[in-house]
């Protein structure tokens, strides 16, 4: 986007308090930010997840710092009010997340408080599995809510990959379809069939994974439809990755690297509509203080930075990020300067579209649930179902299974 | 003619545990074969070579597994060798080279079983020289894994429970009396011993207080008395002033402890697709449980067993990065650059020394997207391509399996032999014998030949089976 139509979205939509209000925006003001959207470059709209792994303290990301409940139970590692980036005169960011308050200032950063679901589990495992499935009450590894997306949208032969995940770990949970085997890439420039010195070409190797099996297992069915695919998306992400430029300078951290990767690839008009990322390292048992710093930090500038980017390509209004941890720590610190598995936490949704500020209130520090953890009152499945009824326009009744009622994460009733 | 087809088996549900896990007899047609024979190796191993697997079918079943059991002597002191080469890299300071120091034994192993057991128990005992920086401490545990690997898991989970790099890893080093820390409370229930829904998040709490005052001074384990809480305690249902090995004892005495080991083991050796019913599973638990927790009884059952080699075994999982690497290299009777080995096989997902989290991995179809599947490609290709970027020494033309046989269809299918052990559509043999059969008889053609043929075999979706 140019920057005068970024100063021009910003005058006219920039006031906060009018959003926070709770106000739908005026119908002029939608129908502009429409023909904005069309005068820039087209194509479907686009989910990045983030994921924060290992159960990100949220009560030292947004932090309530004028309220004692939180003096109290942090005193290793309280964040000083004067050094909070104030949000309001109850609630900031920590120290080092300047990229998310700018974000937030812009109004593209909403912050859903109190995130979580009911019977918190408090093993990674168990919990990020719950986040992935979007199913706390049964234990089904099948798939995951976006592989569900996936095998719902339906996909014919010949296109770009629905998903992509970047990163050396395995393919989330979350992104396994039934139906569609979706790519896991560490670096994209990796992402490629190496034929040098005489080796089979490509088309050899497809034709041969190609062959009919009969009676073949489901295992070998699967490994067969894989390698096809394999093949067939290595050449598309080689095509799309042909202009390597970007408009701004990213920070050196391995999270800026990926997003970067994902602007390229969307720009490059990719048709692939989820990607996800991972920040893994906050399972911060022990001396928290500054590994959690350096971890905000990392999340907040690369976000900050790819938000930036995709502007300036003018691919803001069809971008939406979402950022999120499989739980938040108990509220209480313990002995070792950490904080152990809690509960509810913050959840982010950044993007040009996106209804910047907080939502919903923090979650009280005295009314805690058993185990001394913040009680949630937004469940994560109200933001999937809002993401996919509203964002991804997929029925969310048929992903989740039943209806969820949606927040009001957009600045209008998106469809 | 299109391949026959694999028999259809009755649904898992519907196995018989008492036929399950009684022992093999081979009879008639449906004997010991290559094809189980392969199998064999590739579970209760790294695949075999030609050597091996002529031995195999000559001494059969009970013959095959007695030997994997007890290792081959190691006339050329691998072990020793290993032992010194590792002193030699735990002088630099970091962790980086262990991953290739012990692939380097994995492919030269005299005793296959005892590294593949050795591996099952860093997955389980998942702990990261990400964050365990002292390598001698990551070395240190591997070597407890590999004493204990086909030992009694009683001795195992409690020399865990003080090992060093297990209490820095899980923070029990600094797992105060004010204050507990529940990471390794948390995990020795839900990982190590008896899995998800077994216990309470109170028998998480106190057990944390069981194992205050556990820590790690000058990297050896310490009792400090002072931070121990000496109060009583609850742990499923049990109280008592307990200290960490009594809630070692504890665990070890719940019925779910054999179970949830069992099902793993199962996992690790027999089928990574279906889900086998507690009933399958009951016979080797309570066996387990009534044999001390010996793992050798357990490994020597199940790979004896009926099931084993049947269809719900046999192809029903998939190879690690580890295991077709390894197992390529064991077949080919190669070796390579173990350095940029390790850095390959980080990329597809599993670099030992460094598991992805405390669960260790997933395996199964976690493994395959088309990142890896290329990966995987570009690994064989990588060693046995006449430049590979592994400065692997795979001599295909000197391979004994290989020498002599010139007919083109004749080496595909014995390449297919060697790789596989099972047959193949007619169609893929077609194409085979195409890359056999491209021009040039000379020797240094022969080589190249050899090597597309083996990458043509070894990038087939059948040779991800394990």
């Amino acid at each position: 986007m140019s920057t005068s139509r970024r100063q021009f979205l910003r005058a006219a939509l920039g006031s906060t308090t009018l959003l926070s209000a709770g106000l739908s925006v005026p119908s002029f003001l939608s129908r502009s930010a429409r023909a904005f959207d069309q005068s820039g470059k087209r194509g479907e709209r686009i989910l990045v997840v983030v994921q924060l792994s290992g159960g990100n303290d949220g009560l030292n990301t947004v932090i309530p710092y004028a309220d004692d409940g939180y003096a109290r139970n942090r005193v290793a590692l309280r964040i000083a009010a004067e050094q909070v980036l104030k949000i309001d005169d109850k609630l900031g960011l920590h120290p080092q997340m300047q990229g998310c308050h700018k974000l937030q200032e812009e109004g593209r950063l909403a912050i859903l408080q109190g995130t979580g679901y009911p019977n918190p589990d408090r093993s990674h495992f168990r919990s990020m599995d719950i986040w992935h499935t979007a199913r706390p009450e049964v234990e089904d590894r099948r798939d995951g809510w976006l592989g569900r997306s996936i095998d719902h949208a339906g996909r014919r032969a010949g296109q770009d990959v629905p998903a992509l995940h970047l990163g050396p770990n395995q393919l989330p949970l979350a992104l396994v379809s039934r139906q569609t085997p979706v790519p896991s890439v560490d670096s994209l420039e990796t992402f490629r069939l190496r034929t040098a010195d005489g080796a089979l070409p490509r088309e050899a190797l497809s034709k041969l994974a190609e062959a009919p099996r009969g009676g073949a297992s489901t295992l070998l069915e699967f490994l067969c439809k894989s390698t096809l695919s394999a093949y067939a998306s290595s050449e598309q992400v080689q095509q799309a990755l042909e202009d390597d430029s970007s408009p701004v300078e990213y920070p050196g951290f391995t999270l800026a690297r990926k997003l970067r990767q994902v602007a390229q690839l969307l720009d490059a008009g990719l048709s692939t509509r989820l990607y996800y990322v991972s920040l893994d390292g906050f399972d911060t048992h022990a001396n928290q203080a500054e590994a959690h710093a350096a971890l905000l930090n990392e999340f907040s500038s690369s976000l900050k930075v790819f938000m930036d980017d995709i502007a300036e390509r003018g691919h803001l209004d069809r971008v939406a990020v979402l950022a999120f941890s499989e739980f938040g720590r108990r509220v209480r610190e313990n002995a070792s300067q950490g904080t152990d598995h809690g509960a509810a936490a913050p959840v982010f949704v950044a993007g040009g579209q996106v209804r910047g500020g907080p939502l919903g209130a923090h979650p009280s520090l005295t009314d805690l649930d058993n185990e001394g953890d913040l009680k949630f009152h937004t469940d994560f499945r109200q933001v999937y179902a809002t993401l996919l009824d509203q964002w991804l326009g997929c029925s969310s009744q048929a992903v989740l299974g039943k209806q969820f009622d949606h927040v009001p994460l957009f600045k209008t009733v998106l469809g | 003619m299109p391949a026959p087809a694999e028999p259809q088996p009755q649904p898992i549900e519907q196995v018989d545990p008492a036929w399950a896990w009684a022992s093999y007899e081979p009879s008639g047609s449906e004997g010991w074969s290559l094809d189980l024979a392969a199998h064999l190796y590739r579970r209760a191993g790294f695949s075999a070579n030609w050597s091996q697997l002529s031995q195999a079918l000559n001494d059969g079943c009970q013959g095959t597994v007695d030997r994997l059991l007890s290792g081959v002597p190691d006339p050329d002191g691998h072990y020793e060798q290993a032992a010194g080469m590792v002193e030699t890299l735990l002088g630099s300071s970091s962790g980086q080279n262990l991953p290739a120091w012990w692939l380097h034994l994995m492919v030269h192993t005299p005793h296959p079983l005892l590294e593949k057991m050795t591996l099952f128990w860093h997955g389980h005992f998942a702990t990261s020289a990400a964050k365990v920086t002292d390598p001698r401490l990551m070395h240190d545990q591997n070597r407890l894994l590999r004493a204990h690997a086909l030992g009694r898991f009683g001795p195992l989970l409690e020399a865990m429970a003080k090992n060093p790099a297990m209490l820095l890893w899980l923070d029990s080093a600094t797992n105060r009396k004010a204050r507990p820390n529940e990471n390794f409370a948390r995990e020795v229930m839900e990982l190590f011993s008896m899995g998800l829904g077994n216990y309470t998040e109170r028998d998480i709490k106190e057990a944390a207080r069981a194992f205050t005052g556990w820590e790690v001074k000058h990297g050896e384990f310490r009792f400090n008395r002072y931070e121990h809480d000496q109060r009583p305690k609850t742990v499923l249902g049990l109280t008592g002033p307990w200290n960490g090995d009594d809630v070692i004892r504890i665990l070890l005495e719940q019925p779910a402890t054999a179970q949830f080991l069992v099902k793993k083991v199962y996992r690790y050796l027999v089928s990574e697709t279906e889900e086998p019913p507690e009933t399958l599973l009951d016979p080797l638990a309570e066996g387990l449980r009534r044999n001390d927790y010996d793992m050798t009884w357990l490994v020597r059952t199940v790979v004896t067993s009926n099931l084993f080699y049947s269809p719900h075994a046999v192809r029903q999982r998939i190879k690690s990065p580890l295991e077709l690497a390894v197992g390529l290299l064991r077949a080919l009777e190669g070796t390579a650059n173990m350095y940029v080995l390790a850095e390959e096989l980080e990329a597809l997902g599993q670099a030992v020394f460094f598991p992805p989290n405390v669960k260790g991995w997933d395996g199964g179809t976690t493994w395959i997207n088309s990142s890896t599947l290329l990966g995987r490609a570009n690994l064989v290709w990588g060693l046995v391509g006449r430049e590979g970027r592994y400065n692997s020494k795979v001599d295909l033309v000197r391979l004994s399996a290989l020498e002599g046989v010139d007919e083109p269809a004749a080496l595909a299918r014995r390449v297919v032999e060697l790789l596989l052990g099972s047959t193949l559509p007619d169609e893929v043999y077609v194409q085979l014998t195409a890359v056999a059969n491209e021009a040039g008889q000379a020797n240094s053609d022969r080589r190249q030949r050899l090597a597309r043929l083996v990458q043509a075999v070894a990038t087939l979706p059948e040779f991800q089976l394990a």
